[in-house]
C-alpha cells in the first residue's frame, strides 16, 4: 500500500477543512455585502481581514517549525496543513479585499501574497512531478558515477584522438577538458548549455571524418560511438542538475516574498489603524 | 645529419626522475603525436607534426614549430637556435638543451612538465552545484525587500505624520509620503485637497471627526429643524446607531460610489422604531416604501408667509381642497377649445402650452395672466351697452375703480356689480372690503400651491417618458379647488420598495427624501436662514438660528 503523502494527508483532513473555509467565506461574501459594496473594512472585510492575518502568521510559522527538530505534529502534517490553508487564505483575502485593487501598501501586500502563494504553488508542482522524472533521468546512478563515466569516455577518445589528424584531436581534447555542467543559474534551469564543447565535438566529428585512411576509419567510427555516448551522459547529468535547481528555484521567491508580506501586512494593518 | 641524444625524463611512482637514452641518427628529428615521429611524444595537446628539430646553415641545430607551439619564457616563437641550456616549452613538454657527449653533435631532454589532470576530478570542478549561494541570495533579498517595504510604506508615512515639521514642508506638494496608505480612489470632489491625508485625517488613531468636513461644509443643515428636538433624537439615536459623525454615512474612498449612503440601512435605525427616539413623535414607524410607508401628506398655503402651511394626508380626501383664490376648470383648458374670433378660432391646448419646464429637473414656472392666459382671454374687460361702453384693464382694483369713477361716475355701482358678479369674478374669488376700505370689493390674495411635498423632492425631469395625465387627472376637473397630485398608490404602480418587484423600480428613502432636510438653507417650519458652524451637527445644533 502506498503511503499518504502531503495531499492526501489523514484522508484529506486539510483539504476538506480548506474547502469549509472556503465555502464558508463566499457564503459570508453573498450574504452580507454592504450597500457600498464589499471593501476590507466592512464587518465582514475586518473579520475576513483579522482571520487572513492569523493565516498568514501561521504559515509562516511553518518556515520556523521546519528547522525546528522537534515540535508538536508530523512535518507532513504541517506541510498539509500549509498547501491546503495557504490555498484557501488566498481566497479570503481576495474576498477581503473586495476586488478592490490600487497603488497602494494594500494591493501591494495582496500582490506580495500572490506572489507567495503562486511560487509555493509552482514549488509543490516540482515536487510532485521531478522527483519521478529525476529518478527516470538517472536510473541508477548518481550525479558521481555519470560524471566517472564521462570521465572513462574521456581517456578512452583522448587515446583514439592521438593517432588521428590535429583537427579531430583537437576537437577531442576541447571537449573533454571544456565541457561543464550546470554553468550558470540559467543554464542549470535550462538544462541546456548552448555551445556546448561536447555537442560541438560530435557535430564537427561528422564533419572532420569524411577524408579519412581506411585504418583510420575504423578508429574514427569507435571515437564517435565513444563521443555520442558521452554527449548523452553529459545531457542526463545536465538535466539531473536542471531537476535539482528548479526543485529549490521556486523558494528564490517563496521565503524573500513571505518576509516582505509580513512586513506589508504590518504596515498595511498600521495603516488602516492610523488612519482609522 | 644529426646526431641526436634525447633523454627522456619520466617520473616514477614514487615521484622521482627516471631518465631513458635514446641516440637518434637522422636529417631531422619530428616531435609530435604521430607514430611516424621519430620524437613520439603521445599526449594529446601536441600535434600530429608538433615541431622538428634540424641543421641550419650554419650547420647549427634549430627547432622550428609546425603545427604545434613553441613557448620560451610563456611567448610564443616560431623557431630557435638550440645551444647549450636553451629550455623551450613544446606543448606540455619541457625541452631543454644538456651538455653533448662528444659522440654526439646534440642532447636534449624532454620531460612532461603539465601532467594531464585527473579526468574524473577535472569534470568534477567543472561540475557546478545546483543554485550555489542559494541561502544568501535568499537572505539579501529578502533583508532588501523588508528593508524598501519598511521605509516607503511605513517610515515615511509615520514622518510624516508624528513629526510637524515634515507635514508642513510637505503641505504644499501634490501629495505625501502617506499616499501608498490611500486605501481607493477619493471622490471627484474632495480630490483637489485629498491628496493630503492630514486635510481629513487630523489626529493620527482617531477616526475623521466632523471638524474635518465642517471646515468647507458649513452651511449643511441638520436633519431636524428644530434645534432641541434634533440635539435629542440624535443623543436616542447615540445608542443604536453607534455614532452619528459625517463619516457614517458620508465614506470617502470609494469612488466612483457616490460618498453619501445611498441604502435605507441607517434611515430606517431610527425610523423604523421612530418612539424610541422621540416617544412623542407623531412620525409612523417606515422600513419601505412599499410596505409601510404611510400616505403621502400634502402641503398646503394656509397664507403668504412661508410658515402658513398644513399638511394634510391624502386619505382625508375631504379635507383635500386648494384654496388658490382662483377659478380655473382645466376640463375646459385640455384638447380642442374655441379661441376668442368665434367658432372658426379652435385651439388645441396641452398642458405644457402652459405649464412650461425649465432646467434639468424640470420645475416649472409660476403662471401669470400675461403670459398664459392672455394669448387667449383678452385683457380687457368691457362693460355697460353701446355709448356707455368702458373697457378695464387687467391690473389692481384701485386702478379699475379709479377707472370707472372718472369715466363712468354714474354708473359706478352698476359696473361695479358687473365686475363683480361677471367680470373679475369670472376667474377670481371676490371678497368684501372690511370697513374703511376705499374700495367696495376685492379680487381674493392668489395663494396657487407651489410645492406640494415639502419634505421630499419630485425630479419631473426623471419621469420626463411618462404622460402629465397619467399622474396627474385633471381632464375631468372642473374646479380650481381640485387637487391633482398622484398619491402613493399611483407611485407604487411604477415603484416598488427597497426590493425591485416585477416592473416596478426600486426606490429607497434617499429616491425622494434628502437627509439633510432644511439643506436648502431655509428652515422648512420657520423659514429662516440656518448658519450654525458648530463642529457636530447632528448632535449639537440646539441654537436658535441666528
Amino acid at each position: 500500500m502506498q503511503r499518504s503523502n502531503i495531499f492526501d494527508y489523514k484522508n484529506y483532513l486539510y483539504f476538506k477543512i480548506a474547502a469549509l473555509i472556503i465555502l464558508v467565506a463566499f457564503a459570508a461574501y453573498l450574504v452580507f455585502e454592504p450597500a457600498v459594496g464589499h471593501y476590507g473594512g466592512s464587518f465582514l472585510g475586518y473579520g475576513l481581514g483579522i482571520i487572513s492575518a492569523c493565516m498568514v502568521l501561521w504559515m509562516a510559522w511553518y518556515g520556523v517549525r521546519k528547522r525546528r527538530y522537534r515540535s508538536a505534529g508530523s512535518t507532513q502534517g504541517w506541510l498539509s496543513a500549509h498547501i491546503y490553508l495557504g490555498t484557501a487564505l488566498t481566497v479570503l483575502v481576495t474576498l477581503h479585499s473586495g476586488f478592490h485593487f490600487g497603488l497602494n501598501v494594500h494591493t501591494l501586500a495582496y500582490a506580495l501574497l500572490l506572489i507567495v502563494v503562486i511560487s509555493g504553488f509552482f514549488g509543490n508542482y516540482t515536487y510532485m512531478i521531478y522527483p519521478r522524472m529525476m529518478s527516470e533521468n538517472m536510473g541508477e546512478d548518481s550525479l558521481d558515477s555519470l560524471l566517472l563515466r564521462i570521465a572513462e569516455a574521456d581517456k578512452l577518445a583522448r587515446q583514439i584522438a592521438l593517432v588521428m589528424p590535429d583537427a579531430i584531436n583537437n576537437t577531442v581534447a576541447r571537449a573533454c577538458r571544456e565541457t561543464s555542467i550546470g554553468l550558470g543559474l540559467i543554464e542549470q534551469l535550462k538544462g541546456y548549455q548552448p555551445n556546448c564543447p561536447s555537442a560541438q565535438a560530435v557535430d564537427d566529428l561528422t564533419e572532420l571524418g569524411k577524408d579519412l585512411s581506411p585504418e583510420q576509419r575504423k578508429l574514427y567510427r569507435e571515437l564517435y560511438t565513444i563521443m555520442v555516448r558521452r554527449l548523452s551522459l553529459v545531457k542526463r547529468a545536465r538535466q539531473d542538475l536542471m531537476y535539482r535547481s528548479r526543485l529549490g528555484i521556486w523558494l528564490y521567491l517563496h521565503v524573500p516574498f513571505a518576509i516582505a508580506l509580513l512586513v506589508a501586512m504590518t504596515a498595511h494593518i498600521i495603516a488602516v489603524f492610523v488612519y482609522w | 645529419m644529426i646526431n641526436c641524444l634525447l633523454i627522456k625524463i619520466s617520473y616514477n611512482s614514487r615521484g622521482l626522475p627516471v631518465r631513458s637514452y635514446r641516440t637518434i641518427h637522422s636529417h631531422e628529428l619530428m616531435l609530435g603525436r604521430g607514430a611516424e615521429c621519430n620524437v613520439h611524444l603521445p599526449d594529446p595537446r601536441l600535434s600530429m607534426h608538433h615541431a622538428v628539430i634540424k641543421l641550419n646553415d650554419e650547420g647549427q641545430p634549430v627547432i622550428q614549430a609546425m603545427n604545434g607551439e613553441l613557448e620560451v619564457d610563456g611567448a610564443l616563437i616560431p623557431g630557435m637556435v638550440l645551444t647549450h641550456g636553451t629550455h623551450i616549452m613544446v606543448g606540455p613538454y619541457e625541452l631543454r638543451v644538456e651538455p653533448a657527449p662528444p659522440d654526439v653533435n646534440l642532447a636534449i631532454s624532454l620531460a612532461l612538465a603539465h601532467r594531464l589532470p585527473d579526468d574524473f576530478q577535472d569534470l568534477k570542478s567543472r561540475t557546478h552545484q545546483p543554485l550555489k549561494n542559494a541561502s544568501s541570495f535568499k537572505r539579501r533579498l529578502s533583508i532588501a525587500l523588508a528593508a524598501l517595504i519598511a521605509v516607503v510604506f511605513l517610515g515615511l508615512p509615520l514622518l510624516q505624520i508624528l513629526v510637524p515639521q515634515v507635514q508642513t514642508s510637505m503641505a504644499e506638494l501634490p501629495f505625501g509620503f502617506d499616499r501608498v496608505w490611500s486605501p481607493g480612489r477619493i471622490s471627484p470632489s474632495h480630490m483637489h485637497f485629498g491628496s493630503q491625508c492630514v486635510n481629513c485625517h487630523q489626529q493620527p488613531l482617531q477616526k475623521v471627526s466632523d471638524k474635518a468636513c465642517l471646515s468647507c461644509h458649513q452651511d449643511t443643515a441638520a436633519h431636524i429643524t428644530d434645534p432641541a428636538l434634533q440635539k435629542k433624537a440624535f443623543n436616542a439615536a447615540h445608542r443604536f446607531v453607534g455614532t452619528t459623525r459625517c463619516a457614517e454615512c458620508h465614506e470617502e474612498h470609494k469612488a466612483p460610489h457616490p460618498i453619501a449612503k445611498q441604502d435605507n440601512g441607517m434611515c430606517v435605525k431610527c425610523h423604523g422604531n421612530i418612539k424610541v427616539i422621540n416617544p412623542n413623535s407623531t412620525l409612523s414607524n417606515v422600513h419601505d416604501f412599499d410596505s409601510d410607508h404611510p400616505e403621502f401628506k400634502l402641503t398646503f398655503k394656509t397664507g403668504n408667509n412661508p410658515q402658513a402651511i398644513t399638511r394634510i394626508p391624502q386619505n382625508e380626501k375631504a379635507r383635500l381642497v386648494e384654496n388658490s383664490g382662483l377659478k380655473f376648470p382645466h376640463s375646459q383648458h385640455v384638447g380642442k377649445v374655441q379661441g376668442p374670433n368665434g367658432i372658426w378660432d379652435v385651439r388645441e391646448l396641452s398642458c405644457t402650452t402652459c405649464h412650461a419646464a425649465v432646467g434639468k429637473e424640470m420645475r416649472f414656472t409660476p403662471l401669470s395672466f400675461k403670459n398664459n392666459c392672455s394669448s387667449c382671454h383678452a385683457d380687457q374687460l368691457t362693460v355697460g351697452a353701446n355709448e356707455l361702453k368702458l373697457s378695464v384693464p387687467h391690473g389692481n382694483e384701485e386702478s379699475v375703480f379709479n377707472m370707472l369713477k372718472l369715466n363712468a361716475p354714474k354708473q359706478f355701482s352698476a359696473y361695479s356689480d358687473t365686475l363683480k358678479t361677471n367680470g373679475c369674478a369670472y376667474c377670481h374669488n371676490i371678497v368684501e372690503s372690511k370697513a374703511g376700505d376705499a374700495v367696495p370689493w376685492r379680487t381674493a390674495p392668489l395663494n396657487v400651491n407651489d410645492d406640494w411635498f415639502s419634505k421630499a423632492q419630485f425630479n419631473h425631469g426623471a419621469h420626463r417618458t411618462q404622460q402629465c395625465i397619467s399622474c396627474h387627472k385633471v381632464e375631468d376637473s372642473e374646479s380650481s379647488a381640485d387637487v391633482a397630485i398622484p398619491d402613493r398608490k399611483s407611485c407604487l404602480q411604477c415603484h416598488s420598495g427597497n426590493k425591485p418587484k416585477h416592473k416596478r423600480i426600486a426606490s429607497n428613502c434617499m429616491s425622494c427624501h434628502n437627509f439633510h432636510q432644511a439643506h436648502r438653507g431655509d428652515a422648512l417650519n420657520t423659514g429662516e436662514k440656518i448658519s450654525d458652524k458648530d463642529v457636530d451637527v447632528l448632535l449639537s445644533i440646539n441654537k436658535q438660528p441666528k
